[in-house]
């Protein structure tokens, strides 16, 4: 990898669409069938009505977060939950640090969390002494093989079977051959020791309802309950934009996220969480901490086009229509959220400049926008921040000076008329590369072949 | 009030200052296509759980559940079981604690028709919910509410630390996209579904 996080995305991509035919197939093989069942779970409801739903909800909570922040700290805590503020990854990550020093934390378990892939939280805890399990299977085999997660829903979707048959045999003694069972059941014995013996679990949240203080969780695997309920202290990680309004709001959210995300009427496991073990209860955490984290949110928030972003249920449905995500996955954005959504959500959390070029990563062809369980108007807000990026002189200077002298020529008919004859003309095999901005373009693409009359002479004659 | 947070919600207000908050749409009506949500609500719940690999046995009275239950035991060496569990419907097992328990056993609070989930509740224990191979659950026929929406709406009037929704064996597709069952939770999920 030449160049971390999202500056270094083409030669990453390249390096992905040359060198790893493999990856290429594992990650367009799962995007397809992601993407099938989506849009199979959606024929079996009005989906179109669900979706103006949700992003009527998530659209209300964002013009009145704050109320609604104060309303969750005040239940949560009311609920014996313990509330942290978190303006940055750092303040979020002393926070976990302190309470694992606090209640002499020597190994966490972690259910699968986006926003701890944000913060980095693996690496900090590790640094200061404390072991950290992933125990979500696909997490898991990512952090045995020193990965980042390539996609929101299934972090491995880039490995094989004969990729995890080769890792398991090396770290679990697995034998070569072994079937996808044997491979899930002895991981599952190691694990199971880490969730009996972890002083910690650590996860996210899908929700944060504000009416009740509720933690909502959704899962398959069984791994955030038992991370949330054996070790005796839990703590959830929340962005702040993760809040319902009301409990009822879940009936649809739990739903059409699965929906969306998988195919699946609703995951296997849901979770909702009202605090630390109570008097009448046989088990669960002593002690459970949210730390409600900003990171850049708010200036997402203040942002007049970009702050529908802040909807995102994190399903991964615009990840798996996109024909862009679908020939490299996940990697090559270079942070946590890829494809249309972290393109978006880049430049407001990591800051215009850091986000570059991933807004212009997109085909623009618009099929995120129809999978959005949320209506987040995706292209048109990839294309907001290629104007902002424009604007801050953030693209080549060779192709803003290009597209200025197009548009000024593009309103001259004399101009425009004598130039596209030029250009009817170009013999691009042979010095038409040469050109400013076309010549890039066509370095990549079969230049078209230009037809032999202007389209206002065709137009005057009568098109057939 | 912390810093931290008086900073977030001062951000939270200057972003929102110039911008007219929108109404909550109110209530959530599950649209569904004409028909699809005309189904009786124990058959739904038994065929959504049974299409996502979950087993339910219709039984019709409480003593034909204590026999079905005495040939279920038979295949098991011993058994964790719930809080809630009443007296009559505990296996003849000897007991171990869930980590070792080949059967779990528990009682669902209630059950969802459209999503196939069984609403199990922090009363009856978490581990034993949890980290048995086989899990039983009953439920019984009146506990069935019709949508998601109808089981939290009654489930809100009485929140316990901690609820479960289970609507199927534990499952994962993480190893190369195949489908395996039993990853962290059970990988056997039955409910014995008790006539009122």
């Amino acid at each position: 990898m030449s160049d971390t996080g999202p500056r270094g995305y083409a030669a990453r991509a390249r390096d992905v669409l040359r060198d790893r035919p493999e990856m290429r197939d594992s990650v367009l093989a799962a995007t397809h069938t992601f993407d099938a069942n989506r849009r199979a779970a959606w024929e079996s409801i009005d989906a179109d009505a669900w979706r103006d739903w949700m992003r009527d909800v998530k659209s209300h909570l964002l013009g009145n977060l704050d109320r609604y922040l104060e309303e969750a700290e005040a239940r949560l805590t009311a609920n014996g939950i313990h509330v942290h503020w978190a303006e940055r990854a750092r303040d979020a990550l002393d926070v976990v640090a302190d309470v694992a020093h606090d209640r002499g934390v020597r190994r966490a378990v972690k259910a699968k969390s986006m926003l701890s892939e944000e913060l980095g939280v693996n690496a900090f805890l590790e640094e200061l002494g404390v072991e950290v399990r992933e125990t979500d299977l696909g997490e898991y085999i990512i952090q045995l093989l020193g990965e980042p997660p390539s996609h929101i829903v299934g972090p491995a979707i880039h490995r094989s079977l004969e990729d995890c048959q080769r890792l398991f045999h090396e770290r679990l003694g697995t034998p070569r051959d072994a079937d996808p069972e044997t491979l899930a059941a002895a991981a599952r014995a190691a694990l199971r020791r880490d969730f009996l013996s972890a002083d910690l679990g650590i996860s996210g949240a899908n929700f944060l309802v504000a009416e009740t203080g509720t933690i909502a969780l959704i899962e398959n695997e069984g791994n955030i309950r038992l991370s949330t309920s054996v070790p005796r202290v839990h703590v959830a990680l929340v962005g702040i934009e993760k809040l319902l309004p009301r409990f009822e709001d879940l009936s649809a959210f739990l739903q059409l996220t699965a929906r969306a995300a998988t195919g699946q009427p609703i995951g296997n496991y849901v979770s909702l969480i009202q605090g630390p073990r109570r008097e009448d209860e046989p088990d669960g955490p002593e002690e459970v901490h949210v730390v409600l984290v900003d990171n850049g949110r708010t200036s997402i928030l203040a942002d007049e086009r970009a702050w529908e972003a802040l909807r995102c249920v994190r399903c991964g449905a615009c990840l798996n229509t996109c024909p862009v995500y679908r020939q490299t996955g996940g990697h090559p954005y270079g942070w946590a959220y890829s494809g249309p959504i972290g393109a978006v959500l880049a430049p407001g959390l990591l800051g215009l400049e850091e986000a570059m070029p991933l807004p212009f990563a997109s085909s623009l062809c618009g099929a995120c926008a129809d999978a959005c369980p949320v209506r987040i108007p995706l292209p048109e807000l990839l294309i907001y921040w290629r104007e902002r990026a424009v604007e801050a002189g953030l693209v080549p200077a060779v192709e803003r000076v290009g597209m200025k002298t197009y548009a000024t020529g593009a309103d001259l008919p004399a101009v425009f008329g004598a130039a596209s004859g030029l250009l009817r003309r170009v013999p691009w095999e042979l010095g038409g590369r040469a050109l400013p901005v076309l010549g890039s373009w066509t370095g990549q693409r079969t230049a078209p072949e230009a037809s032999p009359a202007t389209f206002r002479k065709l137009w005057k004659k009568g098109i057939e | 009030m912390s810093g931290a947070k008086r900073r977030i919600l001062g951000r939270v207000r200057d972003a929102l200052a110039k911008r007219t908050p929108t109404a909550h749409p109110g209530d959530f009506g599950g649209w569904r296509p004409d028909g699809a949500a005309d189904r009786d609500a124990v058959r739904g719940f038994a065929d959504m759980l049974t299409g996502a690999g979950g087993e339910v046995v219709l039984l019709g009275s409480a003593e034909e559940a204590r026999t079905w239950l005495a040939d279920l035991a038979a295949g098991f060496g011993s058994a964790a079981v719930g809080a809630g569990v009443p007296d009559d419907l505990r296996p003849a097992l000897p007991a171990a604690p869930p980590e070792e328990a080949e059967l779990g056993v528990g009682v669902a609070r209630s059950a969802v028709a459209e999503t196939g989930s069984l609403v199990l509740d922090a009363r009856d224990g978490r581990r034993t919910q949890l980290l048995p191979p086989t899990h039983l659950v009953w439920l019984r026929t009146g506990d069935v509410h019709a949508t998601l929406r109808d089981a939290l709406l009654a489930l809100r009037e009485d929140l316990p630390s901690a609820v479960g929704l289970h609507s199927g064996p534990s499952k994962s597709a993480d190893i190369g996209q195949i489908l395996v069952r039993g990853v962290h939770g059970p990988g056997r999920l039955i409910v014995g579904l008790v006539r009122d």
